[in-house]
């Protein structure tokens, strides 16, 4: 084994410049940042210790933004990670159909969260959306709603379309764990009379824990961060109801100048996904062992 | 027996008609308004076109300026993923094959920014940015993408380093390859499925992303796609077939490439999530 020679030094250190200038430095400087009252406008700024910490632990607008945003993250990690699974084990045969449908369960990923948000906007109007025509059509006007007009729906409706915009992303991840299951073990236990739910219990679910390890950590971490669609939605409203800690932090930040506050923010997101990235690595990692 | 496999049959058939009906609505919808008039669009925004009218494509594309956002959303994403794939890959090549201390805590420093989050570094980036003069350069968003996807580049490189057998690099030094030119010439083509995912998966990241651009490409002559719908919904919020024509057009790229390459893209997917 031969230790580092000077060309070693020359392929690192393109990257190691970027890394550090664009990404360690300024969180570096988050973690300072978030002790002073910076407001990005005046020069001076000073060091307050702890101070934003104290306001924030008492600030109703940040509690609500992080229930909110535990609340998405729960209710998206589980809808998307159902309904994907779901659909890999649907279009998980050969034929040209399934490859097709495949292909097709894709295509909302590729397009950007921001023109979606448009796009669903339209959808969830109460004056020109799809949904409360349909219910009008069949005689339930009764249901119709301001989907995201209404503070008891908004959040709901934001879920699911980010559920609807990812859902062919983590069923890529299902399949390809599904294609790496052995047809032998399958035939075996279809032998021994085990039925179709039996089977994706006892053989197939076991078999795929790492994509579903994968998954629910994507799906988790992404919805922790989530901003784009939110922003184009519903930019937070109506009301707090659809504030994200990341909405609230952009706000914080760059609507109201309070810089130092934001990154404050920014740091107690960092902690919630640390912590929550560690709890669901060490559950999900332990039955992949068992398995 | 066969009762019961047709019944099976038919529940997979009902579910996955019901998921592509969800599916289609609202690709119907962007399509139907960007090739309907906008009278006819707000009268009936469902309904089978009756005639078609390519105007909204032209007008959208003159009045977003989306020739322009094209550019920009194609120079961003092409130097960010070429970049990554350059650094990524060289930056990797030592931690993965010399084994001392350096190289360990190298990676771990590295890898590490895999757990942070972009809006961690993004204030005081804010502020950097401004101080080099940077906003609305391609470069600095260009330099914002590298540096917060590097640690998960260096990380896929690293692991199938470690697969690639050294025996071919050794016989190149033996017969008086330079370090660089053996890389350039022996690894990095070795390295081609990682390429591949680092390529896809960053390219759909970067192409769709919206908050760098809103925070560091807001001027006209550097906005990318998205934020130039974004500005241009903001001017014409009532002109729905307008938007509707220009969200077609951005999208239309990266679904034509999708359909092309699709064993690449979904191979590409699967690759990044499953070693990740």
């Amino acid at each position: 084994m031969i230790g580092w020679r000077k060309s070693d030094f020359l392929f690192v250190a393109p990257a190691l410049l970027v890394f550090c200038m664009f990404f360690v430095y300024p969180v570096l400087s988050s973690f300072y940042y978030s002790m002073t009252d910076w407001n990005g406008l005046s020069r001076s700024t000073s060091f307050v210790g702890f101070d934003n910490y104290d306001q924030l632990f008492r600030d109703s607008e940040v509690w609500h933004a992080l229930w909110n945003t535990l609340k998405f993250a729960a209710a998206v990690t589980i809808l998307q990670n159902c309904l994907s699974l779901l659909l890999a084990v649907l279009v998980d045969r050969a034929g040209r159909i399934y490859r097709m449908l495949r292909v097709y369960f894709l295509i909302p990923t590729l397009i950007s969260a921001l023109a979606i948000g448009f796009m669903w906007s339209y959808i969830y109007s109460p004056v020109t959306g799809v949904i409360n025509m349909l219910l009008e059509s069949v005689g339930l006007s009764s249901l119709t709603q301001d989907w995201l007009g209404d503070p008891k729906w908004s959040m709901l409706s934001v879920t699911f379309t980010n559920v609807w915009h990812w859902a062919g992303f983590s069923m890529i991840i299902y399949l390809a764990g599904l294609q790496g299951v052995p047809q032998e073990m399958k035939e075996a236990a279809e032998i021994d009379g085990a039925g179709a739910w039996r089977k994706f219990r006892n053989i197939t679910f076991p078999l795929i824990a790492p994509a579903f390890t994968i998954n629910m950590i994507l799906t988790m971490i992404g919805s922790l961060k989530v901003f784009d669609i939110i922003y184009v939605m519903t930019k937070g409203g109506p009301g707090d109801t659809t504030t994200s800690i990341a909405i609230l932090l952009y706000k914080k930040a760059f609507n109201f100048n309070q810089m130092g506050y934001g990154t404050a923010i920014a740091v107690v997101l960092f902690v919630i996904i640390f912590i929550f990235s560690l709890i669901q690595i060490a559950f999900l990692r332990r039955r992949e062992v068992q398995a | 027996m066969r009762n019961k496999i047709s019944m099976g049959t038919l529940a997979r058939s009902g579910l996955l008609l019901l998921w592509s009906v969800i599916l289609i609505i609202p690709l119907m919808l962007l399509l139907f308004g960007a090739v309907k008039s906008s009278s006819a669009f707000m009268m009936d925004p469902y309904s089978w076109p009756d005639k078609l009218v390519l105007t909204n494509f032209s007008d959208a594309w003159n009045q977003a300026d989306l020739a322009r956002a094209l550019l920009n959303s194609v120079l961003v994403t092409g130097c960010s993923i070429l970049s990554l794939a350059v650094l990524g890959s060289a930056g990797a090549y030592p931690l993965a094959r010399r084994a001392s201390k350096l190289s360990s805590i190298l990676y771990i420093f590295f890898i590490s920014g895999i757990m942070l989050p972009f809006q961690l570094a993004m204030i005081p980036l804010y502020k950097l940015m401004g101080g080099l003069h940077l906003t609305n350069t391609y470069f600095g968003a260009i330099m914002i993408y590298v540096a917060s996807t590097l640690p998960f580049v260096i990380f896929l490189y690293t692991g199938f380093l470690k697969s690639v057998p050294r025996e071919l690099e050794e016989a190149a030094t033996i017969d008086g390859c330079g370090p660089i030119r053996t890389f350039v010439s022996i690894i990095f083509p070795l390295l081609k499925p990682v390429t591949a995912t680092v390529v896809i998966t960053n390219s759909l990241n970067i192409w769709n992303d919206f908050l760098v651009p809103l925070l560091f490409l807001q001027e006209k002559a550097s906005r990318t796609i998205p934020m130039a719908i974004f500005t241009f919904v903001g001017q014409y919020n009532n002109n729905w077939s307008l938007i509707f024509a220009s969200i077609a057009i951005s999208s239309l790229p990266l679904i034509l490439l999708f359909l092309l390459l699709q064993k690449y893209f979904i191979k590409g997917i699967a690759g990044g999530a499953v070693k990740g």
